[in-house]
């Protein structure tokens, strides 16, 4: 039914399932985020939240299900729906033994980034991600905050519609938390990128988020605008420990906190 | 398929700021030095030898070709078993070891742009190495008068066996994530299907009938390095052989292609 309208969604699920032997991983997962929407993509470990974030970027299959990336399936136009997305996994995929900049003009070569616009944009990346002043030091001698700006820059340098981000937080000290949130901020006002990212830190929900997809063991079990969510006085906390209460499944309800 | 370049120099560029490919190179040209000193030495006394027991007629048939170049060549391919390895082993499992097979996937690109660009890769590092086993038939070209085409049908034959080496290489390290499970593994082909297909063959058919199994023994007796090898080395360059070396680069690269793919549906 979503695929119907004359513009393409920047995302548009529809009942997704990755099945990985018996276990299954996702399942009948649908959703659609419109350009320019930023969305948390939460739930407890093992929910399946990666699970979904590679399958949007085509780096593993779906078992069921149809997943579009600006209109473009990434099962059977998988070129051009790559070419709309910029990726940070998890951990971001870095060559240790290269500098930022190659490291980003390689990706931008990888991406497509025409010939004469490259030089421009690996800059312009590096500068976003505030890299400039370590871009010729080897990636392995920087520290964990850099390789994520690294990792972030990667993502951008190509300036894609969508941007998905697998706990783009995770493993930093405060303060670095502070500037990699503020870069997706930036990124999301400046860049009309619409973004996704996956985290287990309501706070950052709260702080970057328009909008919330809880899953929990592979389903969606929330889809809500944040000013929804916490409109009714209570906190995020509150909201999601309700859910997941009222989804009987009590032992993962302190990973999701 | 144009991103086959871009995958294959950032390899080469990686290969080289690393300590692996230096060793390797290092290893490769003392050991180069080494075997041709021995052969030089080893021609210059049997030639002595004749000379003092008359023996005209060993001497006319003794030459540079046959009894210095051939065998040295020989033995670096033998060398290059054992090397080889450390060279491919990397290629792909480094990238899963990295994490950076998320990026390479979730690019738009195709899965041969990677097979290929790592394939070009290692074919531009052995045929370095060719170009520094050349190095010493060539000082006798200074000093005396091999056959030229014999001699470059021995490096020509050096450098296709290394380049389908590389495509074993690739596909033993698209299977693992562990870079000395590759090594191993690509170690393991290597010496099989380098040296030993024609001895298992000759034992497993030891007790059987020598018609029955004669084209089966054929067969796997064609799908072993050495007598392609060793045709070539003599100056010998025949279709078959040239086929030999296509079809294990096409065969093995396929199967690495197949198994990267495989890992998206896994």
């Amino acid at each position: 039914m979503t695929g119907e309208s004359s513009t393409p969604q920047a995302i548009e699920v529809e009942g997704l399932e990755k099945r990985y032997g018996d276990f299954l991983a996702v399942r009948e997962l649908s959703f659609s985020i419109s350009a320019g929407e930023v969305v948390g993509l939460l739930g407890p470990n093992g929910a399946g939240k990666t699970t979904t974030m590679r399958i949007l970027t085509g780096f593993i299959s779906a078992t069921n299900g149809v997943a579009r990336i600006a209109g473009h399936d990434i099962f059977t136009d998988a070129l051009n729906a790559k070419r709309c997305v910029g990726y940070l996994p998890e951990t971001p995929p870095l060559y240790p033994e290269m500098t930022p900049k190659s490291y980003v003009d390689f990706v931008a070569k990888l991406k497509d980034v025409p010939r004469t616009k490259r030089k421009d944009a690996v800059e312009h990346a590096l500068s976003r991600c505030g890299l400039i002043e370590v871009r010729n030091r080897e990636i392995r001698q920087l520290s964990k905050g850099f390789r994520q700006r690294v990792g972030l820059a990667q993502a951008i340098v190509h300036e894609p519609a969508v941007l998905i981000l697998d706990e783009p937080t995770v493993g930093l000290d405060p303060i670095q938390i502070r500037e990699i949130r503020a870069l997706i901020e930036e990124l999301a006002e400046t860049g009309r990128q619409t973004v996704i990212l996956s985290t287990h830190i309501l706070a950052e929900v709260e702080a970057i988020c328009q909008r919330v997809i809880l899953i929990d063991r592979g389903r969606k079990v929330l889809d809500q605008p944040l000013s929804e969510l916490i409109g009714g006085g209570q906190s995020l906390e509150e909201v999601f420990t309700q859910v997941m209460t009222r989804d009987e499944i009590h032992e993962d309800t302190e990973d999701a906190a | 398929m144009k991103h086959i370049g871009t995958i294959a120099s950032r390899e080469l560029k990686s290969l080289f700021v690393s300590p692996v490919a230096y060793v390797v190179l290092t290893l490769w040209s003392v050991i180069a030095g080494t075997f041709f000193l021995a052969s030089l030495l080893g021609f210059n006394e049997r030639l002595l030898r004749a000379q003092q027991l008359q023996a005209y007629q060993a001497m006319s048939e003794m030459n540079l070709n046959d009894h210095l170049i051939e065998p040295f060549i020989g033995s670096m391919w033998v060398i290059l078993l054992f090397l080889l390895p450390a060279i491919t082993m990397g290629l792909v499992a480094s990238e899963k070891a990295n994490g950076t097979d998320e990026l390479l996937l979730t690019s738009p690109l195709s899965i041969w742009d990677i097979v290929f660009g790592k394939f070009l890769a290692g074919t531009g590092f052995v045929t370095l190495m060719t170009v520094i086993v050349a190095f010493f038939p060539a000082i006798l070209f200074y000093y005396g008068d091999p056959e030229l085409g014999k001699t470059l049908a021995g490096l020509l034959a050096l450098l296709l066996v290394s380049i389908s080496y590389v495509a074993i290489g690739i596909f033993a390290s698209s299977v693992t994530r562990n870079q000395l499970i590759a090594f191993v593994l690509t170690l393991v082909m290597l010496l099989v299907i380098g040296m030993m297909l024609p001895f298992i063959v000759d034992i497993s058919l030891s007790g059987s009938a020598p018609s029955s199994d004669a084209g089966f023994a054929e067969a796997v007796r064609w799908l072993s390095t050495g007598n392609h090898i060793d045709r070539m080395l003599q100056g010998l360059i025949d279709t078959s052989d040239l086929a030999y070396y296509a079809i294990t680069s096409a065969g093995f690269l396929l199967l690495a292609k197949t198994v990267i793919e495989s890992s998206r549906w896994r």
